[in-house]
Order: structure tokens, then C-alpha cells, then sequence
């Protein structure tokens, strides 16, 4: 059972060390964090541990998994509401596609292109789930309040 | 119309953008059979499918649906729902002239329904080219080709698909998208061109429509009806998988004791006894020889004189569906032999 004393984020992402690296990186700064390493297994997941937050890849099993899984999300009980960032290389993987405008497009709340920049995707996280937002690995926690 | 192509490889991420204008619904594969849900993923959604079960029809004329609610104060209206965006995603010819059909008897006559008016303006239609089994006939129906009623029309021309904008919505599905479609060069016109002669000759069925209006109005006595009415079960099932058969019924749903209700409609088959059974017991179509033929007659004359054209459109689905193989191909061609116009 999760505590509900810290921040819950899932991680739903096929790139083991993509995943264990932000994973470590959250933990480190407060949060709990779980992984799931596919699109089908994050929704089951997300249905599990209530995250307060889900971190989704878009190219995993199938090239748009991640955009599809946001939909299954936005249609489960319970987690109509999570907020979901995508934090995903398709733009890399597929160069002449574009969305217009970037942020306003499907039900995600943010998109981070990979590499994604840490203290950006720390400050969005905290800004909008709260936690302490820096820490040792945060360059300039002075700009996270 | 506004022309594009969009290359294969590419319609995934199409389709994943395409949520931005509501959940995307396509063809998925249920057993050896197919339906039309939510895709939970793209490699779900099956375009080389043969035909649904059910047609679109079902997201505009819901199995059962709740019209308003009343109290001492009055009616209200029941809205939940009406508002929600969807997009169905591979929708083939002759399903969407069965919409256009639908459209004249819901929206465009002079007491419009305002609930299909609202889920028609809610949910955007992509439809995608077919390749016609035995059981099509949609081209002797004139179905296999629609000028409206879609939002975008995705014609499989190999490595691409060859796209037909037919709404501002379409447009702006491409212009959300921009960078996947590609202009169209003469090329690809011609290959479409060939690729549509192409199809004709895929067709295994045809039938001849020419006189069957008359024939009809001719045959009204004839014998056949009752071999057809002592064979069909009644089972209405026909009627359910039939994209242009909208019957319905109504009954409201009162507390004992209260002051409040509720008013629902549900899909009815003409084939069913109580279907034209009214107050006091008397039914208009006593036996099943009846209800068969006003079934055939309402699709094949009664439309045409209402609308000017038939409204079977073709698809097969009640020639696979029909449990004691009543097919309506048989009907009209038996038709034709006993009045002699072959």
C-alpha cells in the first residue's frame, strides 16, 4: 500500500535507463516513484498505486502507445484527472512531425522532449503536484518556487 | 474537394492527433468478426475489415436512450452525452450513405430530432476505401462512392493513401497535422482514377434495380410473401444490423405514487409482432408473411417514392446475418422472374 505522505509518480516507459535515472533523480528529491515499463502495464499500474502524476513515453511497444495510453487513463475510474506529462523522443524518431500548438493538443497536461531537462521537469512536477521541487540535484532551486 | 495524400507509414501518428478532436473509435476484430469501439491502441483498428456487425448507425441512434425526464414542473430534456466528441475512424462508403440516408429522416425533415442532430455534429466520420466481398452489392446500390457525409475519405493507393477533405473539420484534422499530409501531383490523381475502375471489377454481385418500384406495387399479392413469412423467424436481427432501419419505440417509465417519469426510446424491428400492434389489439401486420413484406416494401418502394432511391444500401450484413438465409438478393431477383422482367 502506498503512503499518501509523499507524492506518488508512475513512470510509464520502456527505456530502462531512461526510467531508472529519472526515477532516481525524483526519489532523491522527495517522491515516490513507480515504473512501469510498458503502455498496457502503466495503466494497470496507475489503476494500482493512484499516482498523483504520470510521467508517459509515447514510442514504446508501438510507435504512439504513449498518446493512446493517455486516452485509456483519461477513461479509467478514478484517474480521469491525473495529470499527465509526455516526456518522449517521437519528434527525434519522427522528424517532419509536428503538433501545433505543442501543448494544447490530446488530454496530456505537458510535453518534454527527450533528452529531457531535469530542472525543467522537476519545476513543472512540483509546480503542479507539489514536493519540494529542489534539492541537491537541482541547479537553481532558487527559480522552483 | 480539397486533395491530399498522406503516406502510410505515417497514419499512426495521424491517428494518435486525431484524439485532440475526440476518443478515436475504428474497426476492431471481435473472433472472425468485427466492431466499431474506442481503440485502446493503434494496432487495434483494422482497415482491411469486411464489414462491423452493427453499423455506425449506433452511435447516432443509441440501442436505448433516455429522451427527458418530467415532474410537476415540467420536461426536461436529457443532454448527457449528446455533447461528447468522437471520431470514427474508417468508416466505408456505403456506411456513411446509410448516414446521409439516416440524415434525411433525422435531420433534414421538417421535425429534425434534436439528439441525432447533436451526436451527427459531434462525431467526425474518416471514411477508408473497401475491397467488396461476395456479399457487397453496394455498387449496384449506388453506395459504393459518397460526395458527403465525411469529415476525410482515405483511398489506399499502396505506399499512400489518397486523401478527400469534405469538411472545415477535415480540414482542420489536416492542419493539426500538417506536416504528415503531402500535396497531390497529376500522378496520383490518375492512379486513383485507375484504382476506382479497378474496384468496379472487384464486385461479385450485382443486381438490377430498373423496374423493381413497379414490380413491386405489381407483386403486392403474390405467393412469395407467405413462403417468406412461413421462414423468417422474427427474430429481427436483420433490422438490427441494418445501417438504414432506424425504427424505434418509446415508453415512458412512471413511479407509482410520484409525480415524475421518465420518457425512453429503443431500437424496434418491423418484424416483430407488437411493432404495429395498436391500442384495443388490433395489428396492421398480423402475420409474419406481413411484416416480411412491408419490411421489402419499405426499403425498395417506399423509400424511393419518400426519397427518391431505395434505402438498402448494399453492405451484406443481412445477407451474413439472417439465421434461415432469407437474403434480400434472392427476394429481388424472385421478384423480377415472377413478374416476367429479367
Amino acid at each position: 500500500m502506498s503512503s499518501d505522505a509523499r507524492r506518488r509518480i508512475l513512470i510509464v516507459d520502456d527505456d530502462d535507463d531512461f526510467a531508472t535515472a529519472i526515477k532516481t533523480f525524483l526519489e532523491l528529491h522527495g517522491y515516490e516513484v513507480h515504473r512501469a515499463a510498458d503502455s498496457r502495464a502503466g495503466v494497470i499500474m496507475a489503476q494500482a498505486v493512484h499516482p498523483h502524476l504520470v510521467l508517459m513515453d509515447v514510442i514504446m511497444e508501438e510507435r504512439t502507445a504513449g498518446f493512446f495510453a493517455v486516452q485509456n487513463l483519461r477513461h479509467t475510474p478514478g484517474l480521469e484527472q491525473v495529470p499527465v506529462f509526455v516526456v518522449s523522443s517521437v519528434y527525434a524518431a519522427a522528424p517532419d512531425f509536428r503538433i501545433k500548438p505543442e501543448k494544447a493538443w490530446l488530454a496530456h497536461d505537458d510535453f518534454f522532449s527527450k533528452p529531457v531537462d531535469l530542472t525543467a521537469l522537476l519545476k513543472a512536477i512540483a509546480g503542479r503536484i507539489g514536493g519540494d521541487g529542489v534539492g541537491a540535484l537541482a541547479p537553481n532551486p532558487g527559480k522552483t518556487k | 474537394m480539397k486533395t491530399l495524400k498522406l503516406p502510410k507509414w505515417k497514419l499512426d501518428l495521424f491517428a494518435a492527433v486525431l484524439q485532440r478532436f475526440g476518443d478515436v473509435h475504428a474497426p476492431v476484430a471481435r473472433g472472425d468478426e468485427f466492431v466499431f469501439q474506442r481503440l485502446e491502441h493503434w494496432s487495434d483498428a483494422r482497415l482491411d475489415y469486411t464489414r462491423t456487425i452493427v453499423p455506425p448507425k449506433k452511435y447516432f441512434l443509441p440501442p436505448k436512450e433516455q429522451l427527458f425526464t418530467y415532474d410537476a414542473h415540467g420536461y426536461h430534456p436529457s443532454v448527457t452525452g449528446l455533447e461528447k466528441r468522437l471520431v470514427l475512424f474508417g468508416v466505408h462508403a456505403c456506411d456513411i450513405y446509410g448516414l446521409n440516408m439516416l440524415d434525411e429522416v433525422f435531420a433534414e425533415g421538417s421535425y429534425p430530432d434534436p439528439y441525432y442532430k447533436a451526436r451527427r455534429r459531434n462525431v467526425a466520420v474518416i471514411g477508408i476505401d473497401c475491397v467488396p466481398d461476395e456479399y457487397c452489392f453496394c455498387r449496384s446500390m449506388r453506395a459504393d462512392f459518397v460526395e458527403k457525409g465525411f469529415d476525410l475519405f482515405f483511398y489506399d493507393l499502396g505506399d499512400y493513401y489518397f486523401v478527400l477533405v469534405g469538411t472545415a473539420v477535415g480540414d482542420d484534422m489536416v492542419l493539426a497535422t500538417e506536416s504528415l499530409f503531402e500535396a497531390v501531383t497529376a500522378e496520383d490523381i490518375e492512379l486513383y482514377k485507375r484504382h476506382s475502375e479497378d474496384k468496379v471489377a472487384l464486385f461479385k454481385t450485382d443486381l438490377e434495380l430498373r423496374h423493381l418500384p413497379e414490380i413491386f406495387e405489381l407483386e403486392y399479392q403474390n405467393k412469395m410473401w407467405d413462403e417468406l413469412g412461413e421462414r423468417c423467424l422474427a427474430c429481427g436481427a436483420c433490422t438490427v444490423v441494418c445501417p438504414t432501419c432506424y425504427c424505434y419505440d418509446v415508453a415512458d417509465t412512471v413511479g407509482l405514487g410520484e409525480c415524475k417519469g421518465e420518457r425512453e426510446r429503443c431500437w424496434d424491428s418491423c418484424l416483430y409482432s407488437s411493432h404495429a400492434r395498436v391500442a384495443g389489439g388490433e395489428n396492421f401486420r398480423e402475420t409474419q408473411a406481413d411484416r416480411v413484406k412491408f419490411r421489402m416494401y419499405h426499403k425498395q418502394r417506399g423509400f424511393v417514392v419518400e426519397h427518391g432511391r431505395p434505402s438498402c444500401i448494399g453492405c451484406g450484413r443481412c445477407e451474413v446475418t439472417c439465421p434461415v438465409d432469407i437474403h434480400i438478393l434472392d427476394v429481388m431477383n424472385q421478384m423480377r422472374e415472377v413478374a416476367h422482367v429479367v
